[in-house]
């Protein structure tokens, strides 16, 4: 059940999945005790909304990728509890969504299934309703804080990466610049890709995350949108998103193989992220497919060392 | 500066770009202002209002403004063609020493 929320749609009025949301934030309103914050209002206003802000969770509804329900949350430094992307969620559902701006038959199955799914399903994944049932382990700690669950599950599909948690020093090389500090792991046993994430391989297994240059680029991580438990990825393949209110970052897989755990910290404390994002602020783990393969085209301390050092000081110049 | 190679390949041998479907985008300019990597073009007086300038200064394998892009105008190559071809022209190189 969706239920005493502070609801922020999304209601633009020049896409479809804007009158989507707005239609959606009414219904939940309607059927439950959730309270509707009006973006429009909101951006010129704060005062009528800030104590519905502060006392409630939040659920952002955005239409589309432009997310301005979620950059406005940002904007006003609210915590976003749940969210949906309405054009994602059609997406899913392989629907196409029209021009209109009227809630026509199509519009109204898609908001029903919704409302139905939102109520009624599994509150499994804090960002997309689409989750597979059994792995309800995952947002435990964002279903704890919402709703009184008493039965938690333990269906838990993971294998304890015990040698992964065990203790391990990470040796630092550093570089700075002004008042940031990029730091990169210089041990043997961790890789990485040009598109600034790593991976520290254990046996068959790699716990994988963001470089210091990536959340200095972010600054203040908001949201943490994990891949699946069990997902099968390529090398260089999508391996979650995360989210701040500049932008949002797709991590990009070093290796391939399938996702074993991910680090449910994150969604409740996703600035685990710009606090360390090689030790608490790993992303996920995954069990690799093919370590040697993969390596071709990854790359070790020294040549990511001097590449972003070279990123950095063009950022400079700028 | 850009990047001239790609893991030791040539960057304009592996074709990695946004592609813009104009029947989609409605020129938000966000994956401009987005893209540091001066990939795009503006071209304000035209009709088609944004091309992709230098799309040999996209990084690869990056999919960034992509999930910006509110229509979902913006589309990629496929990532494990793109690898194969990457392997394979390191291979290549490999045997001409
Ligand atoms: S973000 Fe999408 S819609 Fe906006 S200008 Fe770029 S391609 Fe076009
Ligand atoms: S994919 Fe990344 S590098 Fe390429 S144009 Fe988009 S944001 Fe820029």
């Amino acid at each position: 059940m969706v239920e005493n929320f502070a609801i922020l749609p999304c209601n633009g009025l020049d896409k479809c999945a804007g009158v989507i949301s707005r239609e959606l934030a009414i219904r939940l309103s309607e059927q439950a005790d959730n309270k509707i914050i009006c973006p429009v209002f909101y951006r010129v206003s704060e005062t009528k909304y800030n104590k519905l802000a502060a006392e409630r969770p939040l659920f952002v509804i955005d239409g589309c990728q432009t997310r301005c329900a979620s950059k406005l949350a940002a904007e006003k430094n609210l915590k976003i509890a749940r969210r949906i992307i309405v054009a994602d969620e059609a997406k899913n559902r392989h629907m196409e969504l029209t021009d209109s701006l009227r809630i026509t038959e199509r519009e109204a199955a898609l908001i029903d299934l919704l409302i139905h799914t939102l109520h009624e399903e599994s509150w499994n994944h804090p960002a997309a309703l689409t989750g597979s049932p059994g792995s309800t382990d995952r947002s435990e700690g964002l279903i704890d804080r919402l709703f009184d669950v008493g039965n938690k599950s333990d269906t838990d599909l993971r294998i304890p990466a015990e040698d992964l948690d065990a203790s391990f020093d990470f040796d630092y090389e550093t570089i700075q610049n002004g008042k940031f500090i990029f730091r990169i792991p210089k041990n043997r046993d961790i890789f990485f890709n040009e598109n600034d994430c790593w991976a520290r391989v254990s046996g068959n297994r790699a716990r994988i995350g963001v470089t210091d240059y990536v959340q200095q680029n972010l600054s203040d991580i908001l949201y943490f949108y994990p891949p699946e438990v069990g997902d099968e990825i390529d090398q260089f393949g999508e391996l979650g998103t995360i989210e701040s209110s500049k932008a949002v970052f797709e991590l990009v897989s070093p290796f391939s193989g399938k996702v074993i755990a991910i680090n449910e910290k994150l969604e409740k404390n996703p600035e685990l992220i710009n606090e360390n994002p090689y030790e608490l602020g790993w992303i996920a783990e995954i069990e690799l497919t093919d370590p040697e393969g993969d390596k071709e085209l990854l790359i070790g301390f020294e040549k990511y060392f001097e590449i972003t050092k070279k990123k950095v000081e063009d950022a400079n110049v700028k | 500066m850009s990047e001239t190679t790609f893991m030791g390949v040539e960057r304009s041998l592996i074709d990695w770009k946004p592609v813009i479907d104009y029947r989609k985008c409605d020129y938000c300019m966000e994956c401009v202002r987005f893209c540091p990597h001066k990939v795009f073009e503006v071209r304000e007086d035209e009709e088609i209002k944004l091309i992709i300038k230098n799309p040999h200064n996209c990084v690869v394998f990056c999919r960034a403004c992509s999930k910006l892009c509110g229509p979902d105008a913006l589309s990629f190559p496929d990532k494990n063609i793109t690898t194969q071809r990457i392997k394979e022209i390191r291979k290549e190189m490999e045997g001409h020493g």
